[in-house]
């Protein structure tokens, strides 16, 4: 959290000790391959069909009207405080809420609440309910407008995902309000164009938030059935399996994956020396770097699958069949490094809405051990997660003689993945 | 934009204390001197060197031309230093004199028991003569002398013969080594309170050039509860930040800062400079 240090989050988990990191690195192995021999060799998933549903009071209090519109007005409302906080508040992350409002309640925070709520950015989003409200006034029915490009599919998301993390990690001075605020009307702007354009359905593929915040609500053990609207609750596994394969999948984990991974070695002394002496400047050294970590997850995805149409001869396009398989990975990814950024700065600034003028910290729930134990536990169940999904989706898709075959070289890349997640917390 | 919180001026309350007492001694030093104070001697007022008929004029010399004056032990001059590093530049000599008075305006004068004069030598050669307890001993002064570590304080009569007892000069003395912020070991005067702080446990030297920072930004384990000690020498204007303990210190430019606190919580805390946002370094606290 190099970036943020400036404005917000002064401190920072300790390093790993190699003891943590190398007991995950070994248990995750372990599984990988005890998985490969002892899991199921027909696919048990049934993905959007699967769930029990919720009593159906639940379901219509969810369903009801008034629910709706009193999300959408929290939802404004708190968007209206952040930019009035911006515009008319001071300059200074720490007697300001709404940097900490952006950066660590919404990016964050969409964490927690979609992994426990589903996908509830789409309810939220101002964006949304500016868009739905414009659209009321010119009688317009918001679902309308040119439909989108199939090709197009996450690829806006990615982009916007992109931006964002840049705008976190790599800008200059990411907590200024100047910053923030042009971050947002651009943002705003780009939104509500789309949505002009095409629909309300602009936002399900280009809004950055909606879409990072279904891909985690995937895990989510509430979510709704779609052949019959009923709200289920379901094993993650089938929520997972449930994931669209839309072009842009793969970018979009990819990015939340190497955004993530560039989080934890810009901490590192030798990344910031370099940063600090390098002759283009701090900020597109920065950038490179950023670029290069995304690139970099995305060439090795890129090696498993083309390993994978080698092996099993019959899937065109594994491209995409097996990006579900990553969320969880990057979740353990997402968990390991913001859990103390939001269990600190998350009150913080929730007392700093409500007028404390720079509230201390609160004190840490975990101590060392047991952020260090939660670190290596997240990265590594994410990890366990991500290979039992793609064993199950392998054993669909491939034929059976070659399905433990076909999935070496996933489990391979989920490996990297994982020691590369591990050893960026020791650094 | 970031607040500020300074660091109360510590170090006022030690400078005062030494003054007082340092006065004190010299009171009561002035008092219990033995001498008759028969003669005065307007500045400027020349005399042979072996003016005077205080004590026993020794034919022996102090090594740089000057003879020795012996008194008895009783009731002698005597001088201890102590000597600190300064944190801009150089070293602060402290002598602290029994039995004895600096009588600047009388130098050159007839020798007074008790009254007179202090030189400093550097490894035996001369370096400077003090006229008071204080000293600010400049690099620049210990380079021209030839630089060296073995500092010594001699007390010398108004009319430059060095004061002797038992035939050898009265003196003292103390090693300018960087890390020995402590009087050399036997000239610190027992019950003189100490002027340093306590010693840190981690003492980190940075220094910024040029948007470098030198030795490169890495990562200082220090031990929870330990004393941290930065100090911090930048090229232009600038302050020094220690992030999560919100400690800052003003950076003047081309002059060594120091910053020092107690590492009292866990975490990893980076130190770096607001107006050049330059990481210094990462403090792994545990």
């Amino acid at each position: 959290m190099t970036a943020l240090a400036h404005g917000i989050g002064s401190q920072h988990d300790l390093p790993l000790s190699p003891f943590y990191a190398f007991a995950g690195a070994f248990t995750a192995l372990f599984v990988s391959f005890l998985a490969l021999g002892l899991l199921w060799s027909a696919s048990r998933f049934c993905g959007d069909r699967a769930g029990r549903p919720v009593p159906a009071a639940v379901q219509r209090l969810a369903d009801a009207r008034p629910t709706r519109t009193a999300l959408r007005a929290l939802g404004l409302a708190a968007g209206l405080f952040v930019v009035l906080h911006l515009l008319l508040g001071p300059d200074d992350p720490e007697r300001n809420p709404a940097p900490g409002a952006v950066y660590v309640l919404l990016w964050v925070g969409l964490v927690p609440v979609s992994l426990l709520l589903g996908p509830v950015w789409r309810l939220v989003n101002p964006l949304r309910t500016v868009h739905l409200a414009a659209c009321r006034l010119l009688r317009r029915d918001p679902g309308e407008g040119r439909p989108l490009p199939a090709r197009l599919g996450l690829w806006p998301a990615a982009a916007g995902l992109l931006a964002f993390t840049w705008l976190e990690l790599v800008a200059p001075d990411p907590a200024s309000a100047t910053t923030l605020l042009l971050f947002l009307t651009l943002h705003a702007a780009v939104q509500l164009a789309g949505a002009a354009r095409h629909g309300a359905g602009w936002f399900d593929h280009a809004d950055a938030f909606e879409v990072y915040s279904g891909l985690l609500a995937r895990l989510s053990p509430l979510g709704r059935r779609p052949a019959d609207g009923r709200l289920v609750l379901r094993s993650p596994f089938n929520g997972l399996d449930a994931t669209p394969q839309s072009p842009g999948l793969v970018a979009t984990v990819c990015v939340m994956l190497g955004s993530t991974a560039y989080d934890g070695f810009s901490d590192s002394p030798s990344w910031i020396t370099t940063v600090q002496t390098s002759p283009l400047g701090r900020t597109a050294a920065a950038t490179l770097g950023l670029l290069a970590a995304v690139a970099l997850v995305a060439t090795l995805y890129a090696l498993c699958s083309g390993a994978v149409r080698l092996i099993s001869g019959r899937i065109r396009h594994p491209l995409p069949s097996f990006a579900h398989a990553l969320v969880p990975i990057a979740l353990g990814y997402l968990v390991a490094h913001y859990f103390t950024l939001f269990v600190t700065e998350g009150p913080r600034t929730v007392l700093m809405a409500f007028g404390a003028d720079d509230p201390a910290p609160p004190d840490p729930l975990l101590g060392p051990g047991g952020v260090a134990t939660l670190q290596v536990l997240a990265i590594v169940l994410g990890h366990v997660l991500g290979v039992v999904a793609a064993h199950d989706r392998s054993v669909r898709l491939f034929p059976p003689g070659r399905a433990v075959a076909g999935q070496l070289p996933l489990l391979i890349l989920m490996i990297t993945y994982t020691v590369g997640g591990l050893s960026l917390l020791i650094v | 934009m970031r607040r500020l919180r300074r660091r109360p001026g510590a170090a006022r309350p030690v400078v005062t204390a030494v003054t007082v007492l340092t006065a004190a001694a010299l009171v009561f030093g002035a008092s219990a001197c033995g001498g008759r104070a028969t003669t005065h001697h307007k500045p400027g007022t020349s005399h042979e060197q072996a003016d005077g008929d205080t004590g026993r004029l020794l034919t022996t010399d102090d090594g740089s031309g000057n003879r020795l004056r012996e008194v008895d032990a009783e009731g002698a001059p005597a001088v201890t230093v102590a000597v600190r590093r300064d944190s801009e530049d150089g070293w602060n000599v402290q002598l602290s004199v029994r039995n004895f008075r600096f009588t600047p305006d009388s130098v050159g004068g007839a020798a007074l028991l008790g009254r007179g004069h202090a030189r400093l030598f550097l490894d035996g050669r001369p370096l400077a003569r003090v006229y008071g307890s204080w000293y600010h001993l400049p690099d620049s002064l210990v380079r021209g002398a030839g630089g060296g570590t073995g500092l010594t304080a001699g007390l010398y009569a108004d009319d430059h013969t060095a004061w002797a007892v038992n035939g050898a000069p009265v003196r003292a003395g103390a090693s300018l080594v960087a890390s020995s912020a402590k009087p050399a070991p036997g000239t610190a005067r027992s019950g003189q309170p100490r002027s340093e702080e306590p010693r840190p446990d981690t003492v980190l030297e940075i220094t910024v050039s040029g948007g470098k920072v030198s030795p490169a930004p890495g990562r200082t384990e220090v031990e929870k509860g330990g004393t941290v000690r930065l100090r911090v020498r930048s090229d232009r204007d600038d302050e020094l930040h220690v992030h999560g303990y919100d400690k800052a210190a003003r950076l003047p430019a081309g002059r060594t800062a120091t910053l020092t606190f107690t590492a009292d919580r866990g975490g990893l805390f980076e130190v770096e400079t607001h107006g050049s946002g330059l990481l210094l370094t990462q403090l792994v606290v545990r």
